[in-house]
């Protein structure tokens, strides 16, 4: 042996710090995580208790319940709130019942060479902007000339116009992408020896359908429900634009914001906790993980 | 205006008329009299090389959005003051940026003005100095929004009037009363287009005030609470009737061309594009409006730029082509030399027209109208109403 | 002995490609009857038409004599085990197992009592309220097997189910397998690309060969007689002696082949006796698996034979100081297989 022995090379400082190696890597994302997005939304909660100058709508920062009292005791408010939940919750529904059916197509049924063009048909009307999406929805809807008017028309039947319908309508429309994407991601992780189990179990289509092919989405489904019940939530430029005379809490709070900031927060942690609960429900459902 | 001018601004800002209106503020006591701001004195010399303006959009145009309308090269070519501007969406983002300095110049609406003075946020203007100020039609100058006891605050830009719009096929041939759009019994009925803002319980104001006079109403910016829930309570009845409200220009177009919206207040600048079948009038009960000023920042350093982009924006060919962009009557007599088609479309000159235009101000705890006897509502209280009612 | 399945003509196509073709096979009732083959040779096709997943392009499939070509899965009285289980993840075992009979709208109290005894068979008795995700591979496979067996069908389909086994557990499974049909006496069809295993559990084996079969018969008829050298490759190690040195070897024409523990290795030079029959050769290559050690052995007469021998004496280092030695092998002239002209 001579006497001078090359040592190993030694890897880099990342390599023999692991934990550095780490907390360099998350540095940005957690700093971004915690104070942008986790301290705007504290930021929220707690200017929701605060009130504002009558003179410069300048924020006075002293503690007060007034404006959570507010938005629980006007009965107007309360109304806006639950039709906002109804829109939401039907929008969910209205979503479901149609991203499951085409889901199932595109996953199932489809050959697997048209799946990647049906998933970017799907996408399409995403790259759309959203305010446009929203006026042809507005031509689509308009009472008497609209296109769904139009069409109607001949059986003696009228469009369902702006308000609630053209609403849950509308936002079905924009969010419907959310809810199929990820059914179909299920029905693909679906092994087909699943169902071939159940056929050869004895159980007829319906049956495969109902006990084991619901039950395996579900996380799925709830999956996109999240989203669609969420965008719902919040949404207020569809409701302005077709919504007619109807608001929803979006809207209540894009109208508060400039002149009462406090109270304009009380109302947007509204959807907020309602958002919270529901994903405190369905994290049972293992559905978090399908995200 | 061509329909493709008004596109293309549509496109700079949609915000700008929206926010004109929408632009509501926080609400100004009022107490106490004009701060003690001194007045420059003069004169205009050079320019200081820059200048700092904040305007909304559509009033400080370089030439970007259409390079027919550009009217800050040439100020900068002329008097040497390099232009930055910043556009602002309502009159609060102008009032809290004008707070927060920087800023030499802006154009602000009568619900910024006030705010602005009492804030000591602006010094008063010496007109001596702006030459052009003599041709600005004699009744937009020393208004309650743009001057405090006698003292200019600065120079007035344009201003319209909120119109009254039906559609001949379902209300008739004429109308002349806003009536059409708060009786239950009009014939538009399930038609009607309230502008959506805290700032409509003014329209509803003027309407009180002619059918109602035991109210009492003097000026649709200074109620008391009795006149307020009188307001409010109109517009509660106003809502069985209505189709859409509307705050969004693209929306009025379409729904009044498409014939869903049959009785709306809308502006001029809309008006000119809409069908033969869609009248307009200032109603006879009178209309609420606009009328915006230029003003200079306190404490700016660029005092001689200010003063010439003021005289500048003010002078007949500039004013008019400003104005004319944005679709509204220019502030010089002699702007109307120019364009005479203009000013005609926007009444520009005809006084009587604008007498019972009361043009946006901020509702105050102290009333405007003079009374010291009783509390206005204020602005806030107006916020809180409008989005209770619309809920 | 009746018959449980018959199948004829059998055919299935995937677009141009030909995955079983003419296909005539007849299985007797509680026979364990094997479809060995490389993967894509067509044994699984067969396996999933006979269960009904798959529609056959042509030839018919009998159950019991009933002509089922068209039934659905669901009307055919089969049950299945899949190479992935295929066990609900949602329900628990006890539910999985129960699956089949409430379908079937067994009653309640009958379908438990039911389930538990086909757990208890499988020696799963207290996992009932498990979820597939906790048990091991092994529990996994037997669930399978209990939810299969429960329904008491005709036949059992067994698609790979080892495959995802470790060979421990598989070696055990396979003894557990042919005890339990033994004592369920149903049919068995299983699927498997593991002559080994093929050659431990079956009564009969079918080798597949590119969608055909290739040769069907017990165990010992497809090692000891291979008809095809592919069979003889397949099932076994592939021991050849083509065209040239069969001709010198064994003075024969065709293909022949010998199985490697029937060759006898003698260092240097050795003479047949009797009925033996010797060939010279170099031993190039000495692979040493412990109990055994294979010598691969280039013969002068051209070509390639193995010949494993016990290690009943010898150590590693012994056998692998015989690499390069020249050497005789020796074997049984009856132990010399026609596997191709």
């Amino acid at each position: 042996m001579a006497a001078t022995t090359a040592s190993p090379p030694k890897g880099g400082f990342g390599y023999r710090h692991p934990r550095a190696r780490l907390a360099a890597l998350l540095a940005a994302p957690m700093t971004w995580l915690v104070v942008v997005y986790l301290g705007s939304l504290a930021a929220l909660f707690l200017t929701a208790f605060w009130t504002v100058d009558g003179f410069t709508s300048a924020i006075v920062r002293t503690f007060t319940f007034d404006n959570f009292i507010e938005v629980f005791t006007t009965p107007a408010y309360l109304q806006t709130m639950l039709r906002t939940l109804g829109i939401a919750i039907a929008v969910t529904i209205v979503c479901l019942v149609l991203a499951i059916p085409v889901a199932y197509f595109m996953a199932r049924v489809a050959r697997p060479r048209w799946q990647p063009l049906l998933v970017a048909m799907i996408l399409t009307p995403l790259w759309a902007s959203y305010l446009v999406k929203v006026y042809a929805w507005r031509a689509m809807l308009t009472p008497e000339n609209g296109v769904i008017a139009w069409f109607a028309s001949p059986f003696g039947l009228g469009g369902p116009g702006f308000g609630e319908v053209g609403i849950i309508i509308t936002l079905t429309y924009l969010w419907l992408p959310y809810m199929i994407l990820p059914v179909y991601a299920g029905f693909i992780r679906l092994p087909n020896s699943m169902l071939d189990a159940s056929a050869d179990l004895g159980a007829k289509g319906w049956r495969t359908f109902r006990s084991v092919i619901i039950p395996m989405i579900f996380p799925s489904v709830v999956a996109g429900s999240i989203f669609t019940f969420s965008l719902s939530l919040g949404d207020y430029i569809t409701a302005q634009i077709v919504g007619g005379k109807v608001i929803m809490l979006g809207n209540v709070v894009q109208q508060n914001y400039v002149t009462n900031l406090p109270f304009a927060a009380a109302f947007a942690t509204i959807p907020v906790v309602i958002v919270l609960m529901y994903l405190a429900i369905v994290r049972r459902s293992g559905a978090l993980e399908n995200l | 205006m061509q329909k493709t001018q008004l596109l293309k601004m549509l496109a700079v800002g949609g915000a700008a008329a929206l926010a004109l209106a929408a632009c509501g503020g926080g609400s100004d006591s009022g107490s106490g009299g004009a701060p003690d701001v001194p007045m420059y004195e003069g004169p205009v010399g050079d320019g200081e090389g820059q200048l700092n303006i904040l305007a909304w959009p559509g009033y400080a145009e370089d030439g970007s959005t259409d390079p027919a309308a550009d009217w800050i090269t040439p100020f900068e070519e002329q008097t040497g003051c390099q232009v930055n501007v910043k556009v602002f969406g309502t009159s609060d983002e102008a009032v809290k940026l004008m707070q927060g300095g920087g800023w030499d110049v802006v154009s602000a609406s009568g619900d910024a003005t006030l705010r602005l003075i009492y804030g000591s946020n602006v010094q008063p203007v010496n007109t001596d100095l702006t030459p052009n100020y003599a041709d600005i039609f004699p009744d937009l100058k020393m208004q309650s929004h743009n001057s405090v006891n006698g003292v200019a605050y600065g120079m007035p830009h344009g201003r319209g009037a909120n119109l009254l719009v039906w559609n001949k096929d379902v209300v008739g041939e004429t109308a002349d009363s806003w009536s059409i759009m708060f009786e239950p019994d009009s014939p538009a009925a399930g038609g009607v287009g309230p502008y959506d803002s805290p700032i409509y319980i003014a329209d509803a104001a003027v309407y009180l005030m002619a059918t109602q006079p035991d109210l009492g109403i003097k000026d649709p910016y200074s109620l008391d609470q009795t006149q307020f829930d009188a307001a409010i309570a109109l517009l509660k009845e106003q809502k069985a009737l209505v189709s859409e409200y509307w705050s969004d220009y693209n929306k009025q177009i379409e729904a009044i061309t498409n014939g869903t919206m049959t009785g709306a207040t809308s502006w001029q600048v809309l008006v000119n594009y809409y069908p033969e079948n869609i009248g307009s009038t200032k109603a006879k009960e009178g209309a609420t409006g606009w009328s915006d000023t230029w003003m200079i920042a306190k404490d700016t350093p660029n005092i001689n730029c200010s003063y010439k982009w003021l005289d500048w924006i003010a002078s007949p060919a500039i004013n008019q082509q400003a104005t004319a962009w944005f679709g509204e009557a220019p502030s010089n007599v002699k702007a109307c030399d120019i364009d005479p088609q203009q000013c005609t479309d926007y009444h520009a000159g005809e006084t009587a027209y604008w007498e019972n235009v009361y043009y946006w101000n901020t509702p105050t705890e102290v009333c405007l109208d003079g009374r010291t006897d009783v509390k206005c509502v204020p602005y806030s209280e107006w916020s809180k109403a409008w989005s209770e009612l619309r809920s | 002995m009746s018959t449980a399945i018959r199948l004829t003509g059998l055919r299935k196509t995937f677009g141009d490609v030909v995955a079983v073709d003419s296909v005539d096979l007849e299985v007797a009732d509680g026979e364990f009857l094997t479809l060995l083959g490389p993967s894509g040779s067509g044994k699984t096709t067969v396996l999933r038409m006979v269960a009904g997943f798959e529609q056959p392009t042509a030839g018919a499939i009998e159950l019991a004599g009933v002509d089922v070509t068209g039934t659905p899965p669901y009307n055919r009285d089969v049950n299945t085990v899949f190479q992935d289980y295929a066990l609900f993840p949602h329900m628990n075992v006890l539910d999985n197992v129960e699956y089949g009979l409430r379908v079937k709208k067994v009653p309640k109290a009958e379908r438990r009592s039911r389930a538990q005894e086909a757990l208890d068979a499988v020696r799963l008795g207290d996992y009932g309220e498990r979820k597939p995700s906790q048990l091991s591979g092994g529990q996994r496979q037997r669930v399978a097997l209990a939810r299969a067996l429960v329904n008491k069908p005709r036949v059992l389909l067994l698609d790979e189910p080892l495959g995802a086994l470790d060979l421990k557990l598989r070696e055990q499974m396979q003894v557990e397998l042919k005890e339990l049909q033994r004592e369920v006496g149903i049919t068995f069809v299983f699927v498997t690309h593991d002559q080994e295993e093929a050659l431990t559990m079956s009564d009969r084996i079918a080798v597949f060969d590119a969608g055909r079969i290739a040769q069907i018969g017990t165990p010992t008829e497809i090692y000891e007689h291979p008809k095809t050298a592919f069979v003889a490759g397949f099932v076994g190690v592939s021991n050849l002696l083509e065209a040239g040195a069969a001709a010198t070897i064994l003075g024969r024409e065709g293909t022949w082949s010998v199985r490697p523990e029937k060759i006898r290795v003698m260092l240097g030079e050795a003479s047949a006796e009797g009925n033996e029959r010797a060939a010279a050769g170099t031993i190039h290559e000495v692979v040493y698996v412990g109990m055994a050690t294979r010598f691969f052995v280039d013969l002068d007469a051209g070509g390639t034979l193995i010949a494993v021998q016990q290690n009943s004496h010898a150590t590693s280092a012994d056998v692998n100081a015989m690499r390069g030695q020249r050497v005789t092998l020796l074997w049984n002239t009856e132990n010399e297989i026609h596997v191709g002209s």
